[in-house]
């Protein structure tokens, strides 16, 4: 039998009691310092340059596996956070965003390098190509920074062990909510506000949100649950509950938004980059957004296998359930 | 690498020198490995990536020795040899513990004053040695080479922790080690031997059981100097296996016919250790794998009923 070693904390039922509270205990080593979210709150620079790299690393990513480009912005914060912001020369910005998906994309051990990644990157906008070596020590420099402590512990950690708080009285159900709530956080990673909160309150926030929205009946005794685990500070769930529930329902909005405009399909690679930078800036595209259509150009370029387990055409049926299950709920 | 100066060379180990040197700053003693990243087309190799990560991960542990820190040095080519390729190199830098668990059986067998190893010592040294090896295998890591070498001591806390630790993929094991040490096979499963090719966390349990005896004899339990004789000395004491007490083993890679001999009394071989002792002894030294005892179970053993948990 062999370990998979890149998902070790996969089996929550394995793990002792030991293993679980090590990770509460040490999951703030692998968020950004409590004092980034106030710098870039206190300057319009700083949220720009995250912003544009973000934008840079959702293109790299944009059909890829969704924990991949979670796993590269979580490099990329750490990174802000660590080394100051950048002067924002395009060039640098760009080569931040490569070689923090190159990073993602060796630790989820994809067959997907940088080097696929710039050849897609020209065929886009027909930007700058850098040499290995030069990617090489931008590497090194994200390494340093982050002290080569790459196994991020994320919200994704965290939430079997919350699920299993949760005694569902339908088991399929915890797919239907861990899928909701991996929506949420993938989503709400963009949003400056959740800087401050530590992963595991990010967990447990976006499943609460995902349940009132999906199980309201049994949201009370999930509320109870979580707020009964010694791990997580109740108050710090609440307030992180608010901004995510703003969140989720901002997508909402969008999400009506998109299916006004997916009658439009892109044709090509170029309309989709029109059309994700446009959308970045009235606040990111939703990874539910993402057509076919664009899926489908994008994937004639380069054969690729990817390891993961939340896929965008995944994502897209679990809006499309929970769009029904909320119809029929008012209808209801 | 100006923040440290080295004191000494402590060793060479399996993957690269170690110094102990002394951060400028603090004035904190630590170890320093070094160790040569090889490059490939694509940059930092993702082997290397992850198992340093994994390091990070583990070592928060208190049974497992602590990584202060990753230096990573780009070298550049010397102006006299230009064309030289620059081989980035890679400083591991852990806290530094005096002993070993090798040196201090050593120092109750010879020198000026031998005299065994204290009861409640082996049973608490045993205690967290399984401690750190489940933390391992929870997060779906094996050693795979647990050997009191391994085992570093604090000894005035009375503290084990675990080294050498997961860089079995990105640096792979040599035969031989850096100073052409045959490296010891004193505390290989019976399953490696074999050359089976899916083995789990039960080659280290059998490790940490050949470590458990080797406390209370203060010496080896099986030394076996090539693979044949290591096999040879297992089966002298614990009976040439079967079929019937594990399945398969006949149709292992490197199975051969075997004399065969009979399963001697263990407790003869451990005189010192009591029988909770010896029933724990054997559960780690069981021929079947999937029938070796785990370390999370080997930690509620009644071996362990005597020692305060508490402390640790």
């Amino acid at each position: 039998m062999e370990f998979d070693l890149e998902n070790p904390l996969q089996n929550f039922h394995n793990l002792n009691f030991d293993s679980v509270s090590c990770l509460f205990l040490i999951e703030s080593d692998h968020i950004p310092s409590q004092n980034y979210s106030q710098t870039l709150n206190a300057g319009d620079l700083d949220i720009f340059v995250r912003r544009e790299v973000i934008s840079l690393i959702s293109q790299l990513t944009c059909n890829l596996d969704p924990l991949l480009s979670y796993l590269a912005i979580n490099y990329l914060d750490r990174f802000l956070a660590n080394q100051g912001i950048l002067q924002p020369k395009p060039w640098a910005l760009r080569l931040l965003a490569i070689s923090c998906f190159s990073l993602a994309a060796k630790m989820m051990s994809t067959e997907y390098s940088a080097t696929d990644v710039q050849a897609l990157v020209e065929l886009i906008d027909g930007g700058i190509i850098f040499e290995t070596q030069t990617i090489q020590r931008m590497e090194g420099l994200i390494l340093g920074a982050l002290q080569w402590r790459m196994r991020s512990i994320t919200p994704f950690s965290f939430i079997t062990f919350f699920i299993n708080l949760f005694t569902l009285k339908d088991p399929p159900m915890g797919q239907v909510l861990k899928d909701r709530a991996a929506e949420i956080i993938f989503k709400s990673q963009r949003d400056i506000k959740l800087l401050e909160y530590k992963p595991s309150i990010i967990a447990a926030s976006a499943l609460l949100c995902a349940s009132h929205e999906l199980f309201p009946f049994q949201y009370p005794s999930f509320l109870r649950a979580i707020s009964d685990c010694s791990y997580v500070n109740k108050e710090s769930v609440v307030q992180c509950y608010n901004v995510i529930e703003d969140i989720a329902a901002e997508e909402e909005y969008e999400l009506s938004n998109a299916i006004l405009s997916s009658s439009i399909t892109p044709v090509n690679v170029l309309d989709h980059h029109f059309l994700s930078s446009e959308s970045d800036k009235t606040n990111g595209i939703t990874v539910a957004a993402s057509t076919h259509g664009q899926e489908d150009s994008i994937k004639d370029h380069k054969r690729r296998k990817i390891t993961g387990f939340y896929r965008n055409n995944q994502t897209v049926q679990i809006s499309r359930i929970k769009t029904m299950l909320r119809s029929t709920a008012s209808r209801g | 690498m100006e923040k440290y100066e080295k004191l000494e060379k402590v060793g060479e180990g399996t993957y690269g020198k170690v110094y102990k040197a002394k951060e400028k700053a603090t004035g904190q003693v630590v170890a320093l490995k070094k160790t040569r990243l090889e490059m490939d087309e694509e940059g930092i190799p993702p082997t290397a990536l992850r198992e340093v990560s994994l390091l990070q991960l583990l070592s928060q542990s208190i049974y497992i020795v602590r990584l202060l820190s990753v230096e990573h040095i780009d070298k550049v080519p010397k102006a006299s040899a230009p064309s030289a390729q620059a081989k980035p190199l890679l400083y591991l830098v852990f806290e530094y513990l005096d002993t070993d668990l090798k040196k201090f059986i050593d120092s109750h067998r010879k020198g000026p004053n031998p005299r065994p190893l204290p009861t409640s010592l082996i049973q608490s040294f045993l205690f967290q040695l399984c401690k750190g090896v489940a933390h391992c295998h929870s997060h779906g890591v094996l050693h795979r080479d647990l050997k009191p070498q391994n085992l570093l001591l604090d000894q005035q806390k009375g503290i084990l922790k675990i080294a050498d630790l997961g860089l079995g993929r990105a640096f792979t094991v040599p035969l031989k080690s850096y100073t052409h040490e045959i490296v010891t096979l004193w505390y290989r499963a019976p399953e490696v031997l074999l050359g089976s090719s899916h083995y789990s966390t039960g080659v280290d349990m059998w490790s940490v059981g050949c470590i458990f005896a080797e406390m209370a004899r203060r010496q080896a339990l099986f030394p076996g100097d090539s693979e044949f004789q290591q096999l040879l000395n297992i089966f002298k004491v614990l009976g040439t296996p079967t079929e019937e007490q594990w399945p398969g083993v006949t149709s292992l890679r490197d199975w051969h016919v075997y004399p065969r001999w009979e399963p001697q009394n263990l407790a003869r071989a451990v005189p010192s250790l009591g029988p909770d002792g010896v029933d724990l002894l054997t559960k780690m030294l069981k021929y079947n794998p999937s029938e070796r005892i785990s370390a999370k179970a080997a930690l509620d053993h009644p071996y362990f009923d005597s020692l305060d948990k508490c402390q640790f």
